[in-house]
C-alpha cells in the first residue's frame, strides 16, 4: 500500500509537471491572460507535490526501518545493543524529523514569499497589459484548458478520494492542487468563451481575479506559519503538513463547503435537510445535471431572436449563409454556436457623430449657445477669406503675411442609418471611422470654397443639403450601405474670440438703422407740419382777401349812406362822429389830462394805479389863443 | 455497463471536438489566413468556411482582415508653394491584397495591422509635405470650379504612395487617400484672428458711418421740403391777398363822391384802429371833449 502511495504522489507530481507545461504552451498559443496566471498555480502545485512525495519517502524509510528493527528485537531478544537511544539506531526517523523540523518551515516561508511576489508581479503585470488583449486561436485554447481541466479533474478526484480512504494525508496537498487547477482552468476556458462571446474583457478580470486569489493562498500561508510557531506539539500526534492549504482544499473540493452548509441548514431547520431525498437526489444527480445543463445551454443558441429595428448577419463557419445572409426582426433557427455564428448591427436606429468636436470634449448639452462664450472644445474649419482686405496690406507691409483665410468654429452632427448591412460589415474594417473621415473631408473641402457671411446667414441650409448630398456621394463611392440623414451646420459660428466683433457689426447695422429711422421720423414730422403751416398760410390769405373784399363793399355801402346825412349836417354829424369814435376807441385807454389852469391840480381818473414820475415833470406847452 | 458506455461517448465526443479543433480552422468572410508550415508561410486561404490543417506546431495559422483598413496619419505642418504653413492630416483605405508578401514583411510584430500602419504612416508623410510644398495656398482654399485643387492634390498624393507601396511589395493596395483636415499653426491661427477682428471694426465703423450719413440726408431733405412748402404757400398766400385788394379796390369810386367826408370817416377809423390796444394818452384840456375843463374852476365845485 505504501508503494502504491507514492506511485500516487508520483503521478500527481508528474501529471502536474505535464499540465504546467501543456498549459504554458496553450496559454502562449492562445495569449490567454488568466492562462498564463494558471500556469503559475500549477508550478506551485508542482513544489508542492515535490515536497509531500519526498515526504512520503522519508516516512516509507522510517516505517521499513522500524519494521527491520523490530524484527531484529525478535530474533535476537532483548539485548544490550538495541537498548540505545533512538537516534543513533532510528537514522530515517532522525531524518525524517530533521526534515520536518528544519526544511518544512523553510519551504513553507518560500512558498509565502512565492505566493505573496507571484501575487504581486502578476497584479503589476496585469496593470500594465491592455485590456483587450486579442486572443489567438480562441477555439483551441478553449478546448484545450477544458480538456486540461477534465484530465487534471479525473485524477484529482482518484487521488483525493484514495487519500480519504485510506487517511493519507500526505497525498492529499498534491490533489487539493490538482483539483484547484482543475477549475482554474475550467474558469480559464470560461473567460475565452466570454471574449467570443462579446465580452472581451472576461479573458482580462479572470487574469486578475486568479492573481487576487494567489493574495489570499500567501495570506493564509503566512497565517498558518505564524500559528505554527505557537501550536502546541503532542508527541506521536499525526500533524497536518504546514504547507498543504485549507483554502487550496476548500476550492478544489467545494463539496467539503456543501457538506458544512448542509450540516448548518439541518441546525437552522431542526430536522435533517440533508436526508431527504431531494438533497440526495441532487447531490447524486449533480455530476450530469450541469453537463445536461450545458447541452441545454448549446441548444438554445439554434433560436434567435432579433429585436425591431436590427438586423444580423449569420455565418456558418465563418461563411456566409446562403439565402439567410442578412436575418431581419424575428425568430431565426440556426445551427448551434459555434457552428453558425450571427453578428448583430442596430441598422434601423439613426446614429450618429460630431465632426469638429475635439477629442474627449463630449459635455453637457447646454439649454443656450452664444458664439462668444465656449460651450465646448471645437475645432476649427479654414475658409477662403473673400472679406475686403482691411489689415492684409499692413501686414505685408511690415512683413508678415496673413494667410488669405477665415476660420469658423463649431461641430457638425451627422446622422446616418445602415442600409445594406452586408456592405457596411464585410467591404471596411472600421465603417464608423471611415464615415467619420468621409464626413470630415466633404466638410473641409466645402468650407475651403465657402463664402463666410452666406454661410453664417442665408446659406446655412443650402450649404446642409450639399453637404448631405457630398457625403452620400462619398458613402456610394465606397459601396459602404449607409444612408446620409442630416448634416447639421446650426453649431457653425466665428471662433469665440472673434465672436464679440461680427456681435459689434450686428450693433452697428442695428444703431445705423436706429439713426436713419430717427432720421425719417423727423422728415416725417417736419413734412408735416410744414404742410399744415402751409395750408394755412395760403387759408388765411384766403380769409383775409375776403375780409378785405366784403370790407370794402360793406364801407362802400355805408359811406353812401353817411353822405347825405353829412350834406344835412357838417359839422355836427363830423363833431358827433368824432366824439362817439373817440368814447369808444379810448374806452380801455389809459387817458391823463393835463390842466394848465391850475397846474396844482391834476386830475386822475384811475386812482388806484400811481402816476408815472416822468409824466409829472413833462412840462405843457402854453396855451395860444387863437 | 450503461454508465461505462455514457462515460466511452462522453470521452469520444471530447476527443473528436479536439481533433477537429487541431486538424480544422475557419475562416470568416472577412479573414484573410496565411498558414506557415513551422514558420514558413506556405499557403494562403482567402476562401470563407472550414479548412483542414496539420495541429500545431507543424502547421500554424495567421489571421488577416482582409477587408480595408482605414487609419489616419499625423496632423502634422509644412509649407505651401508660396510659403505659408499649413496643418494637414490624411485617412488612408488599405487592403492585404497578398499575404503571403503581407506576412512576412510585418510579421515580426505581434500587431502586423499596426505595423503596417506605421510603415504606411512614415512614408505618407514624407510624400504628402512633398506634394504640399509643389501647391500654394489657394490650390487648398477656393470654391470648387474656381481654382479649388483638393482631389487633384489628393490623386497627386494617392499615385505617389501606391507607386512606393508596389515596389516595396508589401503585399497591401492603397485603395484610396482623402485629407481630412486643415489646419493653421497657434500662431498664425492668433494672426488670422486679428485680421477677421479688423475686418469686423472696419464693416462696424462703416455701418456706424453710413447711418450718421443717411440720417443726415434725410433730416436735410425733410427742412428742404417743409422750406419749399412755406415759401409756396406765402407765394400763394401774396397772391390770394392781392387778389383782394383788387376787389377792394373797385369799391374806392363810392367815396370820391364826397372825398372829404370819406378822409374825415378813414381817420376816424384809423384812430379808433390805432387805440384798440393797451394804450395810454395823455390829453390837454384843448382836446376835445376835455375841452369842457377849459374855463372850469375845480374851486367853483367846492
Amino acid at each position: 500500500m505504501e508503494r502504491n502511495l507514492q506511485k500516487n504522489g508520483l503521478v500527481n507530481l508528474l501529471m502536474l509537471l505535464g499540465a504546467g507545461i501543456a498549459a504554458f504552451a496553450v496559454a502562449r498559443y492562445s495569449n490567454s491572460l488568466a492562462g498564463t496566471v494558471s500556469v503559475l498555480f500549477l508550478g506551485l502545485g508542482i513544489f508542492v507535490a515535490v515536497v509531500s512525495w519526498f515526504q512520503m519517502r522519508l516516512e516509507d524509510s522510517e516505517r521499513l526501518e522500524k519494521l527491520e528493527l523490530d524484527e531484529l528485537a525478535r530474533t535476537h531478544g532483548e539485548s544490550a545493543l538495541f537498548e540505545t537511544k533512538d537516534a543513533e539506531v532510528l537514522p530515517a526517523r532522525r531524518s525524517r524529523e530533521q526534515f520536518e523540523r528544519f526544511f518544512l518551515p523553510v519551504f513553507t516561508v518560500l512558498l509565502c514569499l512565492v505566493e505573496a511576489g507571484g501575487a504581486y508581479f502578476l497584479w503589476q503585470w496585469l496593470s500594465a497589459t491592455t485590456t483587450e488583449v486579442e486572443i489567438k486561436q480562441p477555439m483551441p485554447g478553449m478546448f484545450l484548458f477544458f480538456l486540461l481541466a477534465l484530465v487534471l479533474f479525473l485524477l484529482g478526484r482518484f487521488s483525493a478520494t484514495f487519500a480519504r480512504l485510506e487517511d493519507q494525508r500526505l497525498l492529499r496537498p498534491g490533489a487539493s492542487y490538482l483539483l484547484l487547477n482543475a477549475i482554474l482552468c475550467a474558469v480559464v476556458g470560461g473567460g475565452i468563451i466570454g471574449v467570443q462571446a462579446g465580452f472581451p474583457k472576461s479573458d482580462f478580470y479572470v487574469a486578475h481575479a486568479l492573481a487576487l486569489l494567489l493574495a489570499l493562498i500567501s495570506i493564509e500561508t503566512l497565517v498558518a506559519l505564524v500559528l505554527e510557531i505557537y501550536r502546541p506539539r503532542v508527541k506521536g500526534k499525526i500533524e497536518r503538513p504546514i504547507y498543504e492549504s485549507r483554502l487550496v482544499g476548500l476550492l478544489g473540493q467545494p463539496e467539503g463547503l456543501i457538506t458544512t452548509a448542509a450540516q448548518a441548514i439541518d441546525y437552522q431547520f431542526g430536522f435533517k435537510v440533508s436526508e431527504t431525498w431531494f438533497y440526495r437526489f441532487f447531490e447524486r444527480a449533480i455530476l450530469w445535471l450541469l453537463p445536461l445543463q450545458l447541452f441545454l445551454l448549446l441548444l438554445s443558441t439554434t433560436l434567435v431572436i432579433i429585436e425591431p429595428g436590427e438586423k444580423a448577419l449569420l455565418e456558418r463557419f465563418g461563411r456566409p449563409v446562403e439565402g439567410r445572409v442578412v436575418l431581419g426582426p424575428g425568430a431565426h433557427f440556426k445551427l448551434p454556436w459555434p457552428i453558425d455564428k450571427i453578428y448583430r448591427s442596430r441598422t434601423e436606429q439613426i446614429q450618429s457623430f460630431e465632426v469638429g468636436l475635439a477629442p474627449g470634449a463630449e459635455g453637457e448639452e447646454k439649454r443656450v449657445v452664444l458664439w462668444a462664450k465656449a460651450h465646448s472644445k471645437e475645432e476649427n474649419f479654414l475658409i477662403a477669406n473673400r472679406e475686403p482686405k482691411s489689415s492684409e496690406s499692413a501686414d505685408d507691409a511690415a512683413g508678415k503675411r496673413t494667410p488669405p483665410v477665415s476660420l469658423l468654429t463649431g461641430s457638425i452632427p451627422i446622422q446616418y442609418q445602415i442600409t445594406n448591412l452586408e456592405n457596411w460589415a464585410y467591404i471596411n474594417e472600421d465603417s464608423p471611422s471611415l464615415l467619420q473621415d468621409l464626413a470630415t473631408r466633404e466638410i473641409a473641402r466645402y468650407l475651403a470654397g465657402a463664402d463666410l457671411n452666406t454661410l453664417l446667414t442665408k446659406g446655412r441650409l443650402e450649404a446642409s443639403e450639399t453637404l448631405v448630398a457630398r457625403i452620400q456621394a462619398a458613402v456610394n463611392e465606397h459601396q459602404m450601405g449607409a444612408k446620409i440623414i442630416s448634416a447639421g451646420l446650426e453649431d457653425l459660428h466665428p471662433p469665440v474670440k472673434v465672436a464679440p466683433d461680427y456681435e459689434k457689426v450686428v450693433g452697428a447695422l442695428q444703431a445705423k438703422r436706429a439713426k436713419i429711422l430717427a432720421a425719417m421720423a423727423y422728415q416725417i414730422s417736419t413734412n408735416a407740419l410744414s404742410g399744415a403751416q402751409a395750408f394755412s398760410i395760403v387759408n388765411r390769405a384766403h380769409a383775409e382777401r375776403t375780409a378785405r373784399e366784403v370790407g370794402a363793399l360793406a364801407q362802400a355801402a355805408l359811406f353812401t349812406n353817411q353822405i347825405p346825412a353829412f350834406q344835412a349836417a357838417p359839422s355836427v354829424y363830423a363833431q358827433r362822429a368824432y366824439l362817439q369814435t373817440f368814447a369808444r376807441a379810448t374806452a380801455n385807454a389809459r387817458k391823463y389830462v393835463l390842466l394848465t389852469t391850475n397846474t396844482e391840480d391834476v386830475i386822475t381818473f384811475d386812482l388806484q394805479e400811481t402816476i408815472a414820475q416822468d409824466l409829472l415833470k413833462l412840462k405843457v406847452p402854453a396855451v395860444q389863443n387863437k | 455497463m450503461k454508465r461505462n458506455f455514457l462515460a466511452i461517448a462522453v470521452g469520444a465526443l471530447l476527443i473528436f471536438i479536439v481533433c477537429l479543433l487541431l486538424f480544422v480552422f475557419q475562416v470568416r468572410k472577412s479573414e484573410v489566413v496565411v498558414v506557415t508550415t513551422f514558420g514558413k508561410p506556405t499557403r494562403d486561404v482567402s476562401e470563407p468556411g472550414p479548412h483542414l490543417r496539420w495541429p500545431w506546431p507543424i502547421e500554424n495559422v495567421h489571421r488577416f482582415d482582409q477587408r480595408v483598413q482605414n487609419f489616419e496619419d499625423r496632423f502634422a505642418e509644412g509649407l505651401t508653394a508660396d510659403s505659408f504653413n499649413l496643418l494637414t492630416s490624411i485617412y488612408v483605405g488599405w487592403q492585404i491584397t497578398d499575404p503571403k508578401a503581407f506576412y512576412p514583411t510585418f510579421a515580426g510584430s505581434s500587431e502586423p495591422i499596426a505595423e503596417a500602419e506605421k510603415a504606411l504612416d512614415r512614408m505618407l508623410g514624407n510624400v504628402k509635405q512633398g506634394v504640399i510644398g509643389k501647391h500654394p495656398l489657394g490650390d487648398f482654399l477656393a470654391p470648387v470650379g474656381e481654382g479649388n485643387k483638393f482631389a487633384d492634390i489628393e490623386k497627386e498624393i494617392l499615385g505617389i504612395i501606391q507607386a512606393q507601396v508596389q515596389a516595396n511589395n508589401y503585399g497591401l493596395k492603397i485603395q484610396f487617400l482623402g485629407i481630412k483636415k486643415l489646419g493653421l499653426p497657434e500662431t498664425v491661427t492668433q494672426q488670422v484672428f486679428d485680421r477677421m477682428q479688423s475686418e469686423r471694426k472696419v464693416l462696424a465703423d462703416k455701418s456706424q458711418a453710413e447711418g450718421e450719413a443717411d440720417a443726415q440726408k434725410i433730416r436735410s431733405e425733410a427742412d428742404t421740403k417743409a422750406a419749399q412748402l412755406l415759401a409756396n404757400a406765402d407765394g400763394e398766400a401774396t397772391q390770394i391777398r392781392g387778389k383782394g385788394e383788387a376787389e377792394a379796390a373797385k369799391s374806392l369810386n363810392v367815396f370820391q363822391q364826397n372825398p372829404e367826408l370819406a378822409y374825415f370817416i378813414f381817420r376816424l377809423a384809423a384812430l379808433e384802429g390805432s387805440l384798440k390796444d393797451r394804450s395810454t394818452l395823455i390829453f390837454d384840456q384843448r382836446t376835445p371833449p376835455f375841452d369842457l375843463f377849459q374855463g372850469i374852476s375845480t374851486n367853483a365845485f367846492k
